[in-house]
């Protein structure tokens, strides 16, 4: 790895917020982490991150109305910034297909340990 | 009162009979008056009482020929009286028009008489002949559409298919959608048992048959209007309505059962997040003390990540379960490698095979064709089958899974060598909820490991099997198709498995009947 890999987690859950922050940074990626929906849309704008972790129930903006204000109006927001979206509740078919078409990764948060996820940044990143 | 109905006029008029009599009476009253005349007339001149030039002889005839007549007369009178009121009645009920008033029968004179009954008799036949010709072949018109009206009445539905599968007849609240331009009946059969696989076994093999599917939905639970019927299926070869769908709308019953899997569903899902935290420090943990861990107590910590992983796949067996029961379980297809599927979830398989004391050895080539396949459904799938054997086999006790290619399909095939299972046992493996009675009593389970992974195979368009001897050992074999056989009709359907499905092998809640 060249540069650092910048990583933007947009997570409510505090435990597994810090979880994936702790494993990153020890992975040497610049982490920044926000709580809510409305501070990860603003945050994704401002900075052009190298991948973003979205979860997909969050406080004050859902995450999938976040990929679709990034994505979804026919213009991309953040073309070099890769989408995992990481989730405990799978979605409605629909919202999935929209989520899919968006994201770069459709995950299962309990299935994603942190070194699976480290693993799949890196072969995302090669 | 119901209006009288026209009938055609009889060709021989009924009241004609009255006339005719009264001549063919006359006739018979005049000549046999003459004739007792003129024998009255012989008998005086013979025994030489009254001679013709003697006026006691006119007297005595003429006196004997009138009052014959006039007593025949009388006894005519009388005796054709309730003939003719007899017969206006069965004029009048005939639809024929007569003359004079209709013959009531609870009139006195015909009461004192004894003619009542007779008349009350010829009524009561005409409003019992009325009532029989409502259904008579000239009101089957009238009388097939209040039966249509009532059919439309019904809670449940009524459903009629021409050999060719189209829809020849559907009562009002049938589920129906229209596929191709077709009519078709709306509802999600499950996987491995569809109203097509069974006529399409009937039409090959049977004469008559009949079958039953209960808890039916014609929509996913999160659809308005979802209704849940018993389906009774009827076939008959080469009849009209060759098969004949009768559905019970259970609706009510069901949907209670439908919210404890709702329940359920919830309830899994709100598992995952406790497990996300568990397994993931875990896995911090165990890297950040990888060096300061002594050996036993790696292997405590490869026990509680075991345990995590465990509970992680049951409670998606559970999740997947009730997604299945609910038809939700929506599988998108793509080309994958089997041993790039086998690879996310290596690790785990082996860790939970080296702390039971299994040796776990997997030979999947990487020449293999691709599959169609989604990866985590069908990591699932060989995660159930590898940890069944583990189960099922005995201490040190050696499973090996290996793959090779069959034709349009790869099969992954999983084999311990433990306590096996007899054929009672075999024949119901893949059920919901079951459990040998022995592994009840012996091995810790739930049941439904087995049941959902037939589920995502069949979604997959693909079968899975088993054969096993007792005491020697049991082989898993699941069949997926390769991609290439596929690629076609994946490619149509946006690569969900709805194709794969329409040939009988599982459902699609992504179907065209869900898009306006």
């Amino acid at each position: 790895m060249t540069t650092t890999k910048s990583i933007l987690i947009i997570e409510d859950d505090r435990f597994i917020g810090e979880m994936y922050v702790r494993s990153l940074r020890k992975a040497d990626y610049d982490v920044d982490w926000m709580v809510d929906g409305n501070d990860g849309l603003v945050a994704a704008r401002n900075k052009p991150y190298d991948a973003i972790l979205l979860d997909v129930m969050l406080p004050e903006r859902r995450g999938s109305d976040i990929l679709q204000a990034l994505r979804g109006n026919g213009e991309d927001l953040i073309p070099n910034t890769r989408v995992l979206v990481l989730t405990n509740f799978e979605q409605d078919d629909e919202s999935r297909a929209a989520m899919q078409q968006n994201a770069d990764a459709y995950l299962i948060k309990a299935e994603i340990t942190p070194r699976k996820l480290l693993a799949i940044l890196s072969d995302l990143f090669s | 009162m119901a209006v009288k109905k026209q009938k055609p006029a009889p060709v021989s008029l009924i009241m004609e009979y009255i006339p005719k009599l009264q001549r063919r009476m006359l006739l018979t009253i005049i000549l046999p008056g003459i004739l007792i005349g003129l024998a009255c007339a012989l008998l005086l001149v013979t025994s030489e009482t009254a001679q013709p030039d003697n006026y006691i002889f006119w007297v005595v005839w003429i006196g004997v020929t009138i009052l014959s007549m006039a007593s025949n007369l009388l006894l005519f009178v009388y005796t054709s009286s309730p003939t003719g009121d007899l017969m206006r009645a069965i004029a009048r009920v005939s639809g024929e028009s007569s003359s004079g008033p209709l013959p009531n029968p609870h009139d006195k004179k015909y009461i004192k008489s004894g003619l009542s009954a007779a008349l009350q008799a010829v009524y009561n036949l005409d409003s019992q002949q009325s009532k029989k010709a409502a259904t008579s072949p000239d009101e089957l018109g009238a009388a097939s559409s209040s039966v249509l009206h009532s059919l439309d009445r019904m809670h449940g539905s009524l459903i009629t298919l021409d050999a060719d599968h189209n829809v020849v007849y559907a009562s009002k609240a049938s589920p129906l959608y229209t596929v191709d331009g077709k009519l078709q009946p709306q509802l999600l059969f499950n996987a491995h048992d569809t109203l097509l696989s069974w006529l399409e076994e009937c039409e090959a093999s049977a004469v008559k048959a009949e079958h039953s599917w209960h808890r039916i939905p014609n929509k996913p639970a999160d659809q308005e209007d979802q209704r849940i019927f018993d389906v009774y299926a009827s076939y008959e070869k080469g009849a009209a309505h060759e098969t004949v769908l009768t559905l019970v709308d259970q609706t009510t019953l069901y949907q209670g059962d439908e919210e404890d899997l709702n329940f359920i569903a919830f309830a899994a899902h709100e598992l995952r997040g406790p497990i996300t935290v568990i397994r993931g420090y875990l896995d911090v943990l165990e890297d950040e003390l990888s060096d300061v861990l002594e050996a036993d107590q790696r292997e405590l910590f490869h026990r509680l990540t075991v345990s995590a992983n465990r509970l992680s796949s049951y409670i998606n067996n559970i999740l997947n379960t009730s997604r299945y029961d609910r038809r939700h379980l929506n599988i998108t297809l793509s080309p994958d490698s089997l041993s790039e599927i086998y690879a996310t979830i290596n690790d785990d398989m082996m860790l939970r095979a080296t702390s039971q004391n299994r040796m776990l050895s997997v030979t999947i080539p990487d020449t293999l064709p691709e599959i169609a396949a989604e990866r985590a459904s069908l990591s699932e799938v060989i995660g159930n089958l590898i940890d069944n054997a583990i189960k099922y086999s005995n201490e040190g006790g050696v499973i090996n899974v290996t793959a090779e290619q069959k034709g349009d399909f790869v099969d992954i095939i999983v084999e311990d060598h433990g306590i096996g299972m007899p054929g009672s046992v075999v024949n119901n493996l893949f059920q919901k909820f079951y459990r040998s009675h022995r592994s009840r009593e012996t091995v810790a389970g739930s049941g439904i490991g087995l049941y959902i992974s037939k589920a995502i195979v069949e979604s997959h368009g693909g079968t899975i099997s088993v054969r096993s001897t007792e005491g020697e050992g049991s082989t898993f074999v699941a069949s997926i198709p390769t991609y290439a056989s596929v690629a076609e009709k994946l490619a149509n359907a946006g690569n969900s498995n709805l194709d794969l499905i329409s040939q009988g092998k599982g459902w699609i809640k992504n179907h065209s009947m869900y898009r306006g």
